[in-house]
């Protein structure tokens, strides 16, 4: 077949493609929906919700739902072959950066023992299961949008899905959780974050390759 | 449109968008000397029909991924990053590395028209891989130059029903030439 045949054949083609932004509006909320129904159905929300949220114990309902929300800017922009999305990728540097001090900081404050003590519990594993559980259908959602992308790099967009669904995910557990200790939500929070992040790197690896 | 009229690529690819044919067809047209020249720059070791499967791919891709160019950019750096990605893909797949700094892109030349017929080699291959029907629906749409309606009336479909399998069978193919490669 010659190229003037496949050109002539590609223009007759006028079935709109699906862009990525729209399909990730589409799905997006409605995976984040069902992990909220999930939680509510599966694992009850904590008895003292409302306070918590006015409390400065919000920080663990709140990073993650930032750090989702930066991860969805950043995969919009590497989703477009031609974009460098360096101000997309200073604003991830940055809140890595600040929860990095703010994690050197905990470990200042708070004697190993006392570290211990607060893994120390059943919920801890819990944590760590029910984040990922969670955060499934959301990136899912996510990687599928993305796949309408064209990334020059499938991991990294891989992992903008994954910390885009372990942000939701993370966010959502949030609401069950009664362990507001920063010594508690990096071991647990952020471990979860990061084990889907780099899920969601290894899968977009296969899945995003165009 | 008026064929003679000066449209930026933009504009082809906006009225593509909306489901201009002629606009699209022509602005497909115009890229495709562009693409070849970059093939031919960096994979002139595949031969002349082995650059053009390299140039029908990249178009192919164009396509199924035009939705990804946001209509307030510029087309050409887009363009110039889907085939650069490409062009890389096509050639690491057959055994070439090239590097190909983005820089350098704007300044290849369009490689110019002349008798070649640009025939390419996978394209066939694909064809006879493909189902009949879809094969068929290609080849009346590109080769024998019909319209939708025409395929239609000829294959005894509805126009919609030809369309939708058109639409398919250029995914497959697209799934086909990177399975072949492979």
């Amino acid at each position: 077949m010659k190229t003037d045949a496949l050109i002539a054949a590609l223009a007759a083609d006028t079935t709109p493609r699906p862009s990525p932004g729209a399909r990730m509006m589409r799905v997006l909320p409605l995976a984040v929906a069902l992990s909220l129904a999930a939680l509510l159905a599966g694992w009850h929300v904590r008895p003292d919700l409302a306070a918590t949220l006015s409390s400065v114990a919000v920080y663990k309902t709140a990073v993650p739902v930032a750090l989702a929300l930066s991860a969805l800017w950043l995969a919009r922009g590497l989703a477009r072959p031609e974009a460098r999305a360096r101000r997309e990728w200073a604003l991830i540097g940055v809140l890595i950066a600040a929860l990095a001090l703010a994690l050197v900081w905990g470990l200042a404050v708070t004697p190993a023992a006392r570290i211990a003590e607060i893994l120390d519990t059943p919920d801890y594993t819990n944590c760590l299961i029910s984040v990922p559980t969670l955060a499934a259908l959301p990136l899912a959602a996510s990687l599928w949008a993305l796949r309408a992308g064209a990334p020059l790099h499938p991991a990294r967009a891989g992992a903008a899905a994954g910390l885009i669904a372990g942000g939701a995910g993370a966010a959502i557990y949030s609401l069950h959780c009664p362990h507001d200790h920063l010594m508690y939500f990096f071991p647990a929070y952020g471990v979860a974050m990061a084990a889907v992040t780099l899920a969601g790197a290894l899968i977009g690896a296969l899945l995003l390759r165009w | 449109m008026r064929p003679s009229e000066s449209l930026s690529w933009e504009a082809l690819m906006h009225a593509a968008n909306r489901g201009d044919q002629q606009a699209y067809a022509r602005l497909l047209g115009e890229i495709a000397p562009v693409v070849r020249g970059i093939v031919r720059a960096r994979g002139g070791a595949l031969g002349a029909e082995g650059c053009e499967d390299v140039v029908q791919e990249v178009l192919l891709t164009i396509h199924l991924k035009r939705q990804t160019w946001r209509e307030d950019a510029p087309l050409r750096p887009w363009l110039y990053a889907v085939t650069r990605h490409k062009v890389i893909d096509a050639l690491r797949a057959r055994g070439t590395r090239v590097e190909i700094p983005v820089e350098d892109m704007a300044e290849i030349l369009p490689a110019p028209e002349g008798a070649d017929p640009f025939e390419a080699r996978d394209m066939a291959r694909v064809l006879d891989q493909l189902e009949p029907r879809a094969a068929q629906i290609l080849r009346a749409i590109g080769i024998d130059g019909d319209s939708t309606a025409e395929t239609g009336e000829k294959l005894g479909m509805t126009e919609g029903a030809v369309r939708v399998a058109l639409h398919r069978a250029l995914k497959s193919v697209a799934r086909l030439r990177e399975r072949m490669i492979e």
